[in-house]
């Protein structure tokens, strides 16, 4: 354990990296599950089949590939405009932390896409129906009834889709963000104590993934508050 | 900047060499990631605590975990461990191929063993009710009822980890590993030109995930052929 004195701050400071990048994310992935869900449901095929397209594409790819392909990417795009302005440029790229962020949110939100559209679609016709009864706007109905009743139902599914996001965030050390498996990698390289060293990020992930658990747990006893009779 | 098409010709053929090697990633750990998940479900629901507990703990670790902080530990960590090094599997733990297919099987076995006992568990009692009438022991309940319908149940769900396992094996270019993604890389850092070859190498996967759910799709035809068709 003494091999590790001296890097515990480097450590947290790593593991709050990876709560930055994990509520960043969370926020995109919902947003782009959201836009994905919709575009599925519209009337308009043109949105429906765009929307077909980015489920196919992030989930067929490897993660790895789609944050490689974001981050070299964006790097030459943004270095090649900037040559435009000032030709003494060599490199400029998207700070690793948000080009990681925007693809990992865009592969899981390709997964809440289906999550939604069908925790959407579970929503029971005869709640929307009572509620147009009582003279409710269709934003209302949207507000106040199939909001509420679609993330009951989308709840497990999504506590999945929180643990892939968690643990994606490990995929960004290969571009260079100072996430735990980085610190781990520097701190190996003046102890030579590996196995200590990942072990380690392990149990830090263990423990994000363990808080995420719980949460869930306890969304979903809450999303059920007023059912408990039923079951 | 423009799309260099004469680039991607050059680089598809390289890139596809490494389709093999991606390949036996799949296939070795997919078939030993089985057996353990079938050993693992077993020891679920055995109805001992001792051993039910074991693969609890296994299951909670290896998918709380990400697979590359998995598969660093086995492959960077382990031999930092006397025992591993003198130990008759050192051949195993030397080598990257190795390393990935045992990290590849211990992450991919979590995950199925999961997925079984949801089948196992979804098996209608009066089934299993009918055999123990007709006579059946314990074990050939399992075998001759249990064991079909779950695996029936448990397809669709399998199918989609072998999906994931498909993007895992990626990773195994992080321990220089020359699979697809490996040799995209190394041509990526030549060429520097990561959307022709990142954006081409993503539909190679993409064609190979489609035949995959091909082939899943008619293995759950043929496991689904007494049951009856709705509509």
């Amino acid at each position: 354990m003494e091999v590790l004195s001296g890097w515990w701050d480097d450590f947290f400071w790593g593991s709050v990296v990876v709560a930055q990048v994990f509520l960043a994310s969370l926020v995109l992935m919902v947003i782009f599950g959201l836009i994905g869900a919709a575009a599925k449901l519209s009337d308009s095929r043109f949105a429906q089949k765009i929307a077909n397209g980015y489920t196919i594409v992030f989930r067929g790819t490897p993660e790895i590939l789609v944050i490689l392909l974001l981050y070299f990417g964006s790097a030459i795009t943004l270095t090649a405009i900037a040559q435009l302005f000032n030709p003494e440029i060599k490199f400029l790229d998207v700070p690793p932390f948000w080009a990681g962020t925007i693809a990992i949110a865009l592969i899981v939100g390709s997964y809440a896409t289906e999550t939604f559209r069908g925790a959407f679609l579970g929503v029971k016709p005869g709640s929307i129906e009572a509620a147009q009864a009582l003279g409710m706007s269709t934003l209302q109905v949207f507000v106040y009834v199939r909001v509420p009743e679609m993330w009951r139902l989308a709840l497990p599914a999504f506590g999945n889709h929180m643990l892939s996001l968690i643990k994606d965030t490990a995929l960004i050390s290969i571009i260079g963000l100072n996430e735990t498996l980085f610190v781990a990698k520097q701190a190996i390289g003046t102890t030579g104590k590996p196995f200590t060293m990942y072990i380690v990020v392990g149990l830090i992930y263990l423990g994000f993934s363990t808080v995420i658990t719980l949460t869930v747990m306890g969304l979903e006893r809450y999303g059920h508050r007023h059912m408990r009779a039923a079951t | 900047m423009s799309f260099d098409l004469p680039l991607i010709a050059e680089a598809l053929p390289k890139m596809l060499m490494g389709i093999g090697l991606t390949f036996q990633l799949l296939v070795l750990s997919a078939i030993l990631g089985l057996a353990l998940a079938i050993g693992v479900m077993l020891m679920r629901i055995s109805g001992k605590w001792y051993l039910s507990w074991l693969a609890q703990v296994y299951i909670y670790v290896f998918r709380g975990t990400p697979i590359l902080v998995q598969i660093f530990i086995v492959y960077y960590g382990f031999p930092q461990l006397d025992f591993i090094r003198e130990g008759f599997l050192w051949p195993i733990f030397r080598d990257p191929f190795g390393c990935a297919i045992v990290a590849l099987t211990l992450n991919t076995g979590a995950y199925v063993s999961e997925i079984l006992r949801g089948g196992v568990l979804g098996v209608d009692r009066g089934v299993l009710e009918a055999g123990e009438a007709l006579g059946l022991s314990k074990s050939q309940r399992f075998i001759y009822l249990t064991t079909p319908i779950a695996s029936r149940l448990a397809l669709p769900a399998y199918g989609n980890d072998i999906i994931s396992l498909l993007k895992s094996t990626a990773l195994a270019s992080t321990i220089t590993l020359a699979d697809m993604t490996g040799i995209a890389r190394t041509i990526v850092a030549q060429t520097y030109a990561p959307y022709e070859i990142f954006i081409s190498l993503a539909i190679v996967y993409m064609i190979v995930t489609f035949f995959l759910q091909k082939l899943l799709g008619r293995v759950e035809r043929y496991l689904g052929r007494y049951t009856i068709r709705e509509g």
